[in-house]
């Protein structure tokens, strides 16, 4: 086991090194004066040069390259272009703000999503299963921040049950206390990514059903609850552990949207500040946390995959 | 466009009289035909290519019988109507013609007005042409590339497939939204950045498709035969493998489009995309989402709707197309 994951971990570093790159690129791979785009049309050339000296950007790219690297695996981002501020303390809050909408999502999310699986599963084909299926199909594909602009309208003023400023609470409210602002949002979510885990647990369920351990299972006589719980849950669970985990990572894309529309102070709206501002460092800093927080949930998913089933464990260490 | 286009073209050669009788049995195993043995090959060119047109009709025919599919097409078809004729079939010019701002919906203004009194049905008919235009551009260039760096890896295999292989899977940990935002605020928000982001983040997902489906052909008869037979790398990949994995490419290609309908109007929203004064379905939902608090609903209530349908329709198509060459 403790050699699978070092293996695991040492691919990710080395994708991690990959991702850095590639984010490099994006910025550096076109000839252009990162200077003038920051500063506009309008700017004199001599604080063009000026900004362009005072950030590095006039240096080799392959020394930038380097610099960036070392950054990378300090951990340390840089300083914004135009706050002054290092790029962690402003990213990281937000962060930490978005990962509390995330997870109240996702809390909600995956119960509701095995129990439709597993229903869905048991009535194949039925209609119930078809409605299901289909439903997942069509909310998961509409974007986050079209769901929450219906749902805000919806929920927060025809009906008045929710907040259309989901940050709104007095200061000092409790996490309990937070949870009714924060519930719109968090449904937004969990209708764009419910149909995945769905259909994800759905089939990991009617695998299971139609095969020989289960059968074995129920003529060795253990009742239907039990045959779900002891056997094919746990085997019907690792591919929707898989894409849990990579869910993760699209979440904090479509999480911007969301945010935008409920006016939260999360990393989406530290990104759209920065894309507004032309705040490159603090872009490529989140681009990159959330690039990490993918890499670390995808290896999680896959540790606990390997401890839930040998066979997955034995054969890659081989 | 060229989407109803190609659908037209399609049902008139699958509806050409004959043209069915060439299957008797609409559940025989032609579908599996699509390689034929070796031995009728070197016969006859011919032979094999009527029955992989035999294939190809018999699973535009199932296709083409599924509910889900025809209602997909005929919103698609709806939204490119509008994107083609725009502010010619609009009841009012959706960027000129102005009223009493922030009209309710009513007879006169089905949708009710915006801010500037504009037209709110309008400025949602005109406004399907930016993603209309862009997301397939976007798909197909993302396919294109895709195949060919797919292709590449399943073919040659070894350090190629595994140094090509880690680049892939670096991409596909990248959050797409963001790094589009990081690209448009770098490189500008033109059009051709759109499309050139997300053609590009869709490109490894496309490669790992492709690269299975050739894995699974690389080493069948006929790909051996061609090789003995002389013919160079690029001749085996694209004459010979590719129509063999044109099932897979296709299906990515149809869930690609939903994915970029997806993105193209989520960027818009975030402002990476049209500008004002432009009825993108987007960028009206940006516009109108502030005032929804006030009770104004319907300037985000109903380009929302419209994204939603666009995106529903496509994914539509999209599932139909695979539930049939998934199963042949």
């Amino acid at each position: 086991m403790g050699r699978y994951v070092l293996r695991r971990l040492g691919s990710a570093l080395v994708t991690l090194w990959l991702l850095a790159t590639i984010v490099f690129l994006v910025v550096s791979v076109l000839p252009q004066n990162i200077g003038r785009r920051v500063l506009g049309p309008f700017a004199l050339e001599e604080d063009v040069v000026r900004f362009n000296h005072t950030h590095g950007l006039d240096r080799p790219l392959i020394s930038q390259y380097f610099s960036q690297m070392r950054r990378l695996f300090t951990l340390q981002f840089g300083d914004s272009y135009q706050t002054g501020r290092t790029v962690n303390s402003m990213v990281f809050p937000a962060l930490l703000r978005s990962g509390k909408l995330a997870l109240l999502a996702f809390v909600i999310t995956i119960p509701i999503s095995i129990a439709a699986g597993i229903y869905a599963a048991r009535r194949q084909d039925k209609f119930a299963d078809r409605a299901v299926v289909t439903t997942g199909l069509a909310t998961s594909s509409i974007p986050e921040f079209v769901t929450a602009a219906v749902l805000m309208s919806i929920f927060c003023v025809h009906w008045k049950l929710g907040h259309v400023y989901a940050a709104s609470w007095p200061d000092g409210t409790s996490i309990i206390g937070q949870l009714p602002y924060l519930l719109t949002p968090a449904m937004a979510m969990v209708v764009a990514y419910f149909g995945y885990i769905t259909r994800m647990s759905r089939a990991g369920v009617i695998y299971g059903l139609q095969s020989d351990y289960a059968r074995t299972a129920t003529m060795k006589g253990l009742s239907k609850g039990e045959v779900m719980r002891k056997h094919i849950l746990r085997n019907a669970l690792a591919p929707t552990i898989t894409v849990i985990s990579v869910q993760i990572g699209y979440l904090f894309g479509g999480i911007i949207g969301v945010e935008k529309v409920f006016n939260y102070p999360g990393l989406g709206r530290t990104i759209l500040d920065a894309v507004n501002t032309k705040d490159i460092p603090v872009l490529q800093g989140a681009v990159l946390v959330v690039g990490m927080i993918y890499m670390v949930s995808t290896l999680l998913a896959d540790v606990i995959i390997a401890y839930l089933n040998p066979r997955v464990r034995l054969e890659t260490t081989r | 466009m060229s989407d109803s286009d190609e659908t037209r073209a399609r049902d008139e050669l699958i509806s050409t009289p004959g043209a069915d009788m060439l299957v008797p049995n609409p559940m025989n195993s032609m579908v599996g035909g699509s390689k034929p043995p070796a031995a009728e090959v070197e016969l006859s060119g011919e032979v094999q290519l009527s029955e992989r047109q035999q294939a190809r009709r018999e699973n535009w025919r199932l296709i083409r019988k599924r509910p889900a599919f025809v209602l997909g097409v005929f919103i698609v078809v709806l939204w490119s109507t509008c994107a083609i004729l725009g502010d010619r079939i609009t009841p009012h010019n959706p960027l000129d013609f102005r009223a009493e701002p922030h009209l309710t919906p009513r007879a006169k203004f089905p949708f009710g007005t915006d801010d500037q009194g504009r037209d709110v049905l309008s400025r949602v008919m005109a406004g399907s042409r930016d993603v209309i235009k862009v997301a397939p551009v976007a798909a197909v260039l993302g396919v294109i590339l895709g195949v060919f760096v797919g292709m590449i890896m399943g073919y040659f295999g070894r350090w190629i497939d595994l140094v090509l292989g880690r680049v892939v899977e670096a991409f596909l940990a990248l959050p797409v939204l963001l790094v589009a935002l990081l690209a448009v605020t770098t490189l500008g928000n033109s059009t051709w950045v759109v499309i050139g982001v997300v053609a590009a983040l869709f490109t490894p997902i496309v490669a790992r498709t492709v690269r299975s489906a050739v894995l699974a052909e690389r080493d069948l008869d006929y790909v051996t035969s061609a090789k003995l037979r002389g013919e160079g790398s690029t001749f085996v990949m694209f004459r010979e493998i590719l129509p063999n994995v044109s099932g897979p490419i296709i299906v990515e290609l149809t869930v690609r489009v939903g994915y970029a309908v997806f993105t193209v109007a989520t960027l818009a929203f975030l402002g990476a995309g049209p500008q004002a004064p432009s009825p993108d379905w987007g960028l009206q939902v940006s516009d109108g989402f502030r005032v929804v608090s006030a009770g104004i609903w319907w300037t985000t209530f109903f380009p929302a709707l419209a994204i939603a349908s666009l995106v529903i329709a496509v994914n539509l198509i999209a599932d139909s197309v695979q539930s049939v060459l998934e199963a042949s």
